[in-house]
């Protein structure tokens, strides 16, 4: 999970430079579009491939990757979990899954975001 | 030395222009402002200012180019009317609420249809909600003094907020009239040099303009803007005391005419206030006690000013040369507003003028005291709105 330090604090009115001007690169990183989520993906690793397609089509990088081996030995990148500071819900993964496309197991499932 | 010269309100406009040099001028003729650009065209051929003059292919791209060449940094102005600034609605509150000082001449031409070239106040009226600030002129002196500061008001770090000059179209805009024009050196120096801020084109700094707000920003921007304009009155207050000790004309947010202890007091906007103030000396050397506040600042509104003011006088008229249709004038609404918490509220009515050019002569203006003696001796109002010298009344 990404740190909620006081950089993701949404700011008061004071704080902020006039006309919406963005001042700084990247900020796009402090934005938690987690709070839009109404749905939320769950990442099954026992029915992952590790195909990695949810990371490509993840739109907010949601899908956070760690070092793993195949099962021959070789090195990889491997689904860790999802971080849902970030996951907004859109479902794109849970569409674009494989596993999930054959049908027989479900490797993300969605769930309603309970409130 | 100040020139004294003859010379029409777009003209007087344009000498403005010339004075401020900005970086760029976008604009898309439309009568009656066509002959501020005009001229300021003519200034930029003979190579009087370093100014990008932008002809663009209508209002909504000159707005469009102010703003990118605003926020790009530089000072930037233009002139519309009526329609014309219609067209530039969108990119007139993309100007002010992304603070950009831009400048503009709108010469006050009524909206269409019927299509009409002539005077009212329905488009910069209409406009008052777009989060400019909105100063009024009466003469062909007042509009260039208030465009002589208005850059000084738009750019201050307090501020940055885009500023509407308003003078009524072929009244002022057309006629001839003398008044002084400030030498070129006085009014640089007064204006001092554009300060950009948050630039594109610095590309050390670099920014993004335009970005997205959801619920969760929005309102914080806009708490922003409020703020901004409620400096702005400060802001208006002191550019125009600096500008009283430099150039010898002093201006308030709006102008007291014979209004100590006057009974009766008519509230108006820009060129009918000339007329107004002849009919009050007539009046008052008949010992009639009348006065006229004229309102020069529109946005941001001056209640508590206005309210004191007007505390103490009995009757109230309130002249619309526009109409909000379906509500009263939107000058009679604010002035309510600023009454209603006034101590000795004073009797109030509202009465529309002059749309679509049409004449109000000082016999009308009469007429209007006439009235307002008539309503007082009864103590009482009898038509809280009409619309003046319309036929079948």
């Amino acid at each position: 999970m990404s740190d909620k330090s006081d950089k993701y604090r949404l700011k008061n009115w004071q704080e902020l430079p006039p006309g919406g001007v963005i001042t700084e690169g990247g900020n796009a990183a402090d934005y938690e579009t987690g709070t839009w989520r109404t749905w939320r993906p769950v990442w099954k690793e026992e029915n992952c491939i590790h195909c990695l397609t949810c990371w490509v089509f993840c739109p907010e990088e949601a899908f956070l990757l760690k070092d793993g081996k195949t099962a021959s030995g070789k090195d990889r990148k491997e689904i860790k979990e999802i971080d849902y500071f970030y996951c907004k819900g859109c479902g794109l993964c849970v569409k674009e899954c494989p596993v999930n496309k054959k049908g027989k197991k479900v490797a993300v499932e969605f769930i309603r975001e309970e409130t | 030395m100040p020139k004294t010269i003859a010379i029409t309100g777009n003209g007087a406009m344009a000498e403005a222009m010339r004075q401020i040099n900005p970086d760029v001028v976008a604009a898309f003729p439309i009568t009656p402002s066509t002959q501020v650009i005009e001229d300021f065209a003519k200034f930029v051929s003979d190579g009087k200012v370093d100014t990008e003059l932008i002809t663009v292919e209508s209002e909504h791209s000159a707005m469009s180019a102010c703003i990118g060449a605003s926020v790009a940094g530089g000072r930037v102005m233009t002139a519309t009317s009526s329609n014309g600034m219609a067209l530039m609605w969108e990119m007139l509150y993309i100007a002010a609420s992304m603070r950009q000082p831009v400048l503009m001449t709108l010469v006050n031409r009524a909206m269409s249809a019927p299509i009409n070239i002539h005077c009212d106040h329905g488009d910069s009226m209409g406009a008052r909600d777009a989060g400019w600030i909105q100063l009024y002129a009466e003469n062909h002196q007042e509009a260039y003094d208030n465009m002589i500061m208005a850059p000084v008001i738009a750019e201050n770090m307090d501020v940055r907020l885009p500023v509407m000059v308003c003078m009524d179209g072929f009244l002022i805009s057309h006629s001839v009239e003398t008044m002084q024009i400030e030498e070129d050196g006085k009014v640089r120096d007064f204006i001092g040099e554009h300060t950009a801020l948050n630039s594109i084109l610095d590309f050390d700094n670099p920014v993004s303009w335009g970005a997205l707000d959801l619920q969760d920003y929005y309102i914080e921007h806009r708490r922003g803007q409020q703020e901004a304009m409620n400096n702005a009155a400060a802001v208006v207050a002191d550019v125009s005391k600096r500008f009283g000790d430099q150039f010898g004309r002093k201006y308030e947010l709006f102008e007291s005419y014979r209004l100590d202890d006057a009974d009766r007091v008519v509230v108006a906007i820009n060129s009918v206030a000339g007329e107004i103030k002849e009919v009050i000396d007539e009046l008052r050397e008949q010992g009639e006690k009348v006065g006229l506040l004229k309102i020069r600042m529109f946005r941001p509104f001056p209640y508590t000013g206005i309210a004191k003011a007007l505390s103490g006088c009995k009757i109230v008229t309130v002249m619309d040369r526009s109409t909000s249709m379906g509500a009263f004038g939107p000058l009679f609404g604010e002035i309510s507003n600023a009454l209603y918490a006034a101590d000795n509220r004073p009797l109030i009515y509202n009465r529309t003028y002059g749309l679509g050019g049409r004449e109000m002569l000082l016999d009308d203006i009469k007429d209007v005291f006439a009235e307002s003696k008539e309503y007082l001796d009864n103590g009482k109002v009898e038509k809280i709105f009409d619309i003046l010298n319309v036929r079948g009344a």
